[in-house]
């Protein structure tokens, strides 16, 4: 039987159909691009041509252009790293983890915040491969025999964790991603009238029809796949912590790391899916899809994993001074009340103060608000990576090895660089593929309980 | 039963009755009022998934979940095989005296390569079955059946009593009645 819950709010508000969600979702493939997209497409294509520069003089120069050193040798290309990888987890945690509990809001979400995660690991992948300085040669981080004898990869390498890690959770991610869209490929394809885009979207939705067998086994194909996806997101950031607390440098040698940063990949991913669909809804008038309650949803995932994180901090630094560990004890000082302390307050403000605003209500239902709490969670995060790897660095063991660092002009370019990379994809997608998933949408237009 | 699912393609089928609904809950009780009178159907194509609609047509549970198990086991055992070859039979590296053999550092590559065979195996064969691939010309029987329209296809022939299943399917609202001869479709 079929009623409507008189407890639950309407996913999706409006009174819309299967031909309004149609005709709403996939007007900006239909139509002519508008201004909004024009601007921000070349805004991200000029920030794109700030990457290729810096990109450009690291490689003609060499990696001298950067400003890591013999102490600090992981900068703010590390630092990017495991922020663009930490933002790519929401993607995940929406379309995989939130599909096993049976969420239905993240149904308006799911397909931008996947997007989200593969532009983000390409834009990851850029730093640890061009650190590699001589990045012509970096399939020797694949087992591969090398040249000059049998010498293989080493398994107990968490560097090399990572590259399996990272590599696989890319792949199965698109497979997911791409997977998810074919039957709404299919709906564009039996909608586009030029003869270009009838063959492309043709060529990509497989023959697609929308067979009772066929969904039968994509249903079946989509559970395992977020069945597999949930444990594969988990270890890449356990992975990626691992390049930390595997050694023995005084502030990353925590065990604490693997749980502290998946809770804070999946905050920091939030931010960004926030800060996306916040601007996305109200320039392609997807309202009545991605309403204020996927908004607070995401508001409130954000404070819980905000102060998950928040307590992962206060945790740490307790442990370091509770261990009697001289190193650790000052590390953690240091971090608080060094040089760097700046970053380090902007980082418990921005991760565990700043969220708890979510309790109030108004916080959590007003856009532009939310919008500006998530830049602040994405400044946070970034400031969280940065203090955990320069601050350890730049107090070696020895003395006569402390040095100071700061972001050449080349690396603030690569930086800059990767939001042009994610921006100029994140632009593209949402002119040529449905921003929401239309399949899935349609199946919760009446409230069924 | 061979891995790729014939049952899908309509190349082959003379004579086709084929109804178009609006509404899903009507769609489901056409369905199961056609089982229930003996029709074989064809295939009801939807533009989302109506849960329940594959049980009625009696669609067996896909052996997906199995071909998944025994992709994840390849991917698993070849991936263990790689690491002892490389790491312990041809090359034991010893980097800080740690142990080179079966030690919990493998975990992180084993599992990751297990999860990739799995996924790409189930996708391989995923596609296989539903006789999917790139550049492949859909058999559509109404261009808003990937829109907001759904239609059961019913193949005639022998022992089928048309007269009934057109009944059933105006009874439970159908908003278009059509047959297919030969690819061509023309209004009932």
């Amino acid at each position: 039987m079929i009623h409507d819950s008189l407890i639950r709010e309407r996913l999706v508000t409006g009174g819309k159909t299967a031909s309004d969600v149609t005709r709403d979702i996939a007007r900006p493939i239909l139509n002519k691009p508008s201004t909004a997209w024009k601007v921000g497409f070349t805004l991200s294509v000029i920030f794109l041509g700030i990457f290729v520069v810096s990109l450009f003089w690291t490689l003609w120069t060499g990696i001298g252009t950067w400003n890591i050193n013999k102490s600090v040798m992981w900068g703010w290309d590390i630092t990017n790293f495991v922020f663009w990888v930490g933002i790519g987890h929401a993607g995940t945690l929406i379309s995989a983890i939130l599909l096993l509990f049976r969420q239905k809001w993240r149904m308006s979400i799911n397909r931008s915040a996947e997007a989200m995660t593969i532009f983000a690991v390409i834009c990851a992948a850029m730093f640890p491969v061009f650190h590699m300085g001589r990045v012509w040669v970096g399939y020797w981080a694949l087992p591969l025999p090398n040249a000059f004898g049998s010498l293989w990869v080493n398994f107990n390498s968490p560097l090399l964790w990572d590259v399996f890690a990272i590599s696989t959770y890319f792949s199965v991610s698109l497979l997911f991603w791409y997977i998810g869209l074919i039957p709404d490929i299919a709906t564009i394809r039996d909608k586009v009238k030029t003869k270009a885009a009838q063959y492309w979207y043709r060529f990509f939705s497989m023959g697609w029809t929308g067979s009772t067998r066929t969904w039968a086994r994509y249903e079946l194909i989509s559970l395992i796949l977020a069945g597999l996806s949930t444990p594969l997101v988990l270890s890449v950031h356990t992975i990626v912590s691992t390049d930390f607390a595997t050694s023995v440098i005084p502030g990353w040698h925590t065990t604490i790391f693997p749980p502290y940063f998946v809770a804070g990949a999946i905050f920091s991913g939030f931010g960004m899916v926030a800060t996306l669909l916040v601007v996305a809804r109200k320039v392609m008038n997807y309202e009545n899809y991605i309403t204020i309650g996927h908004l607070e949803a995401m508001c409130k995932i954000i404070m819980l994993t905000g102060t998950l994180v928040g307590i992962a901090y206060l945790t740490e630094f307790f442990i370091a001074q509770y261990s009697g560990v001289e190193y650790e004890q000052y590390a953690f000082l240091n971090r608080a009340s060094g040089p760097y302390w700046w970053a380090y307050w902007s980082m418990m403000f921005c991760n565990l103060v700043s969220p708890q605003v979510f309790w109030f209500k108004w916080a959590r239902t007003t856009p532009w608000f939310i919008f500006i709490m998530s830049i602040v969670v994405n400044v946070g995060m970034w400031f969280e990576r940065f203090v955990i790897i320069v601050t350890s660095l730049h107090r070696d063991y020895l003395p006569s090895s402390w040095v100071m660092y700061a972001g050449s002009l080349t690396e603030i370019g690569l930086f800059l660089g990767t939001f042009g990379i994610f921006f100029t994809c994140f632009f593209l997608f949402a002119k040529f593929l449905p921003v929401i998933n239309m399949s899935e949408i349609k199946t919760i237009l009446r409230n069924r309980e | 039963m061979g891995i790729i699912d014939n049952n899908l393609s309509l190349r082959d089928r003379n004579r086709m009755l084929v109804g178009i609904w609006e509404d899903e809950d009507k769609l489901v009780e056409a369905t199961s009022e056609l089982v229930h009178a003996g029709v074989k159907i064809q295939d009801v194509y939807t533009p989302y998934p109506v849960h329940g609609l594959d049980r009625i047509m009696g669609v067996r549970r896909s052996w997906l979940s199995i071909v998944a198990f025994m992709c994840g086991a390849t991917g698993f055992s070849l991936a263990f095989w790689m690491i002892y070859y490389m790491y312990v039979q041809d090359w034991p590296l010893d980097v800080g005296n740690k142990p080179v053999r079966f030690s919990p550092s493998w975990v992180p590559v084993l599992f990751e390569a297990t999860v990739l065979c799995t996924a790409f195996g189930m996708g391989f064969f995923f596609f296989l079955r539903n006789r999917m691939i790139w550049g492949i010309k859909p058999e559509l029987l109404d261009d808003r059946q990937t829109d907001d329209r759904m239609v059961i296809a019913v193949e005639t022939g022998e022992g089928v009593d048309e007269k009934k299943v057109l009944q059933i399917m105006k009874d439970h609202g159908a908003v278009e009645l059509r047959e297919r001869i030969g690819g061509v479709q023309t209004t009932i």
